[in-house]
């Protein structure tokens, strides 16, 4: 049990309502005898592409397996660059190094997600891909990327783990790349009970390759195409991944009602993230700017608000990325955000009172201090 | 008579034990690694007898992971058997090396004599298979594999409960590697897997690579990914291994009621050796036989759902094309692709089953 007053997560509370659900569609499953890549794997996926308007989707065990597989079936592999931003989670570029290519880092916008006006400097000869991330649920500038990377024909995998609903221009995230990711890991607002993800893409392509590529390479159970992996989608996550597909929708909505109020009530103290033209965000994290960030988080922490930070160390500073050869004078943007952003809990199920109580120590302590 | 393949609708026929396991797991939160996992790996490495285990998602990521952590590279050569499951080879694949074959021997297991012809200065690890949940001459690889340098990586999938004179299987390689699936003696509702070692280092690699290669939630030593096992496969799991030296002994029951009925039938059933100190797991029972294809059909038709593993041996797979081997190079795996079959034999198969799939083949022999 949380010591907070106001966790930063909200488990409990979410799954409260649907617990019955829950615990019947886990039941059928046990029932079934049937525990892999059964009829709940391909329901969900079917109903999951529906959902990010997507034409395929493919269940996987994680979000990092979802880039690593899209990786290697996009045929990147050793000596290829791949274009992606330094603050997103270091699963990002990790998949990027571990197939062997290296992750070219492009500074971000003041939106902090990708600047599409910086991709230009980093294409070489080399350049394969381009991996932008919609951070915290705010959809990147997709338009802007898919055509720096039509015009130098480049790939475009969105790595969409935590902005599953997200729309930019109408069009939800997942549906403008060659192939997107998605994580369905506990603390995103769609979730397996562990580890779950997602790829979706439009090319058929794409979709069938994932298909076997997750399986061993399996055709059927006695013909293997190709070396393949395991990293299948879990039967009974998809049964409880389904039931809660079904109540995303109205939790978004509940993420955006109580972002736009700490939006209106924070403002007067913090930079806040307001959605901008044509975004569609779905705050799977909420995160101020703010002056004096580690004494503020310290603050809150000690009066009963959990704040974390996503993430304090950029990926082109951690040591796995020594070999990249990036300094801390590389991506201002990034670096300066790093020493100010600051994670507020939100979820459905926190209350008026708590998101008030969050307001009022945030404003007591730039108006005590 | 029904003599069915799958067991999981009879093991999980209580679904009781799971459900509380399944509620405790939701109130508490714990969705990443966090206490079940690292309860059940304790209890996991204890009952190996091995001082380290690692959780992973999947018995392939386990593969993966003992390979790399044996420092197995892109351009190494592992030394392997073609009369394996895909994951096998689909792991020394995913970390860049390339796979030796040798055949396997009357027990369906590695050739231990055919290793040390197929070391080359390139081999960096000798990954033998227990396939079936059967252990090769294990002891004989250990002494090959010590005399060239090389580390060994046991493929131990199907072998939770299976040991060569007391010694459990996935404990005498560098790194053992375990499966979970549910048609593993040790098995879960979905996929898991694991591996065992007794090396610290490797073991703290190994932790941090399946994870992110995360020191903690903000920092990261190296690259890594995201092999964790789900937290309810581990309660699951703990609960299973419970189980897991009953249900050995009931098959091997089984084993010994096959056995002695197909030793009666030489001209036609071909069993396998079974060495004095060997215990197996009997994940997949499998024996030979005269017209396979024939009596395959006439068993399942007769409700025993028999079958095979696998018809096509892995150097004649489409995957392989690239390692340039045809028909005729591996005779044995070759041979027995056409003759071996498995028969339902697991821990709820009854003495009865056992006496209508033996009565069942004779039928079919006339005999």
């Amino acid at each position: 049990m949380s010591t907070f007053r106001v966790p930063y997560t909200g488990f409990a509370l979410k799954n409260a309502a649907i617990k019955q659900e829950l615990m019947q569609a886990f039941e059928a499953v046990l029932d079934s005898g049937r525990y892999i890549l059964g009829s709940e794997v391909k329901a969900f996926e079917s109903e999951f592409a529906e959902y990010c308007q997507a034409k395929f989707a493919i269940g996987v065990a994680n979000g990092t397996c979802a880039l690593h597989l899209v990786l290697r079936e996009l045929g990147i592999s050793a000596g290829d660059e791949v274009i992606t931003v330094p603050n997103s989670f270091i699963a990002t570029a990790a998949s990027v190094a571990l197939i062997g290519a290296r992750p070219v880092l492009v500074d971000v916008g003041e939106d902090l997600n990708m600047a599409a006006g910086s991709i230009d400097a980093a294409i070489t000869p080399r350049t394969r891909a381009i991996i932008p991330v919609h951070l915290t649920g705010r959809p990147a500038r997709m338009d802007e990327i898919m055509a720096v990377a039509r015009q130098n024909n480049l790939l475009v995998i969105e790595d969409a783990a935590q902005a599953v609903g997200a729309e930019l221009h109408g069009k939800r995230v997942g549906a403008w790349a060659d192939a997107a990711c998605f994580s369905l890991h506990p603390l995103k607002n769609l979730h397996a009970f562990g580890d779950g993800g997602m790829v979706t893409t439009n090319n058929s392509d794409i979709a069938a390759k994932t298909a076997k590529l997750r399986n061993h390479g399996l055709v059927n159970r006695e013909q293997c195409d190709s070396w393949g992996f395991n990293c299948r989608l879990d039967e009974v996550q998809a049964a409880l991944l389904r039931v809660q597909l079904r109540q995303l929708d109205g939790w978004t909505k509940e993420r955006r009602r109580l972002a736009f109020r700490y939006n209106e009530l924070l403002k007067p103290y913090v930079q806040v993230p307001e959605e901008q033209p044509g975004e569609f965000c779905v705050y799977q994290t909420y995160v101020i700017q703010a002056e004096r960030r580690d004494e503020l988080r310290s603050y809150l922490v000690q009066h009963g608000v959990e704040a974390l930070v996503h993430y304090p160390v950029p990926i082109h500073l951690q040591p796995a990325a020594k070999e990249l050869g990036y300094t801390a004078k590389d991506f201002p943007i990034t670096i300066k955000a790093c020493s100010r952003i600051l994670s507020l809990p939100l979820y459905p199920g926190l209350t008026e009172s708590q998101q008030d109580e969050v307001v009022n120590w945030i404003a007591k302590f730039y108006q005590g201090n | 008579m029904q003599v069915p393949y799958n067991y999981l609708p009879f093991q999980f026929a209580n679904p009781k034990p799971f459900l509380e396991d399944w509620k405790r797991l939701i109130s508490s939160s714990e969705f990443t690694l966090g206490p079940f996992v690292e309860a059940f790996e304790q209890k996991f490495a204890a009952f190996v007898g091995a001082r380290y285990c690692i959780s992973t998602n999947t018995g392939t990521d386990a593969l993966i992971l003992a390979l790399k952590a044996a420092g197995v590279r892109p351009g190494d050569e592992v030394i392997t058997v073609c009369n394996t499951f895909y994951a096998t080879v689909g792991a020394i694949s995913a970390v860049g090396a390339k796979p030796v074959f040798v055949d396997c021997d009357d027990r369906y297991q590695i050739d231990v004599r055919q290793i040390p012809g197929a070391i080359t200065s390139k081999t960096r690890a000798i990954l033998p298979v227990h396939w079936g949940g059967c252990l090769p001459d294990i002891e004989r690889v250990a002494e090959i594999a010590n005399a060239a340098g090389i580390p060994i990586v046991e493929d131990a999938c199907p072998a939770t409960g299976a040991s060569v004179n007391g010694r459990h299987a996935g404990s005498f390689g560098a790194v053992g590697a375990f499966s979970m699936h549910p048609l593993k003696p040790l098995n879960v509702m979905g996929d898991g897997g694991m591996v065992v070692t007794d090396d610290f280092s490797l073991a703290e690699w190994m932790r941090k690579y399946r994870n992110h290669g995360m020191v903690d939630r903000d920092h990261i030593d190296f690259w890594g990914v995201n092999m964790r096992l789900q937290p309810f496969q581990a309660l699951v799991a703990s609960r299973v291994l419970d189980t897991v030296n009953d249900l050995v002994r009931i098959r091997n029951r089984n084993a010994r009621q096959l056995d002695a009925a197909f030793e009666q039938l030489a001209d036609f059933v071909q069993v396998p050796k079974r060495p004095a100190g060997h215990v197996e797991t009997y994940q997949l029972y499998m024996a030979r036989f005269v017209r396979r294809d024939e009596l395959l059909r006439f068993l399942i038709d007769r409700g025993i759902e028999a079958k095979v593993h696998y018809p096509l041996p892995l150097h004649l797979q489409k995957a392989a094309a690239s390692l340039g081997h045809e028909r005729g190079d591996f005779p044995e795996s070759e041979k027995q692709a056409d003759e071996l079959v498995t028969i339902p034999a697991h821990q709820y198969v009854t003495p009865e089953q056992i006496d209508y799939v033996i009565r069942t083949v004779r039928a079919f022999y006339n005999c």
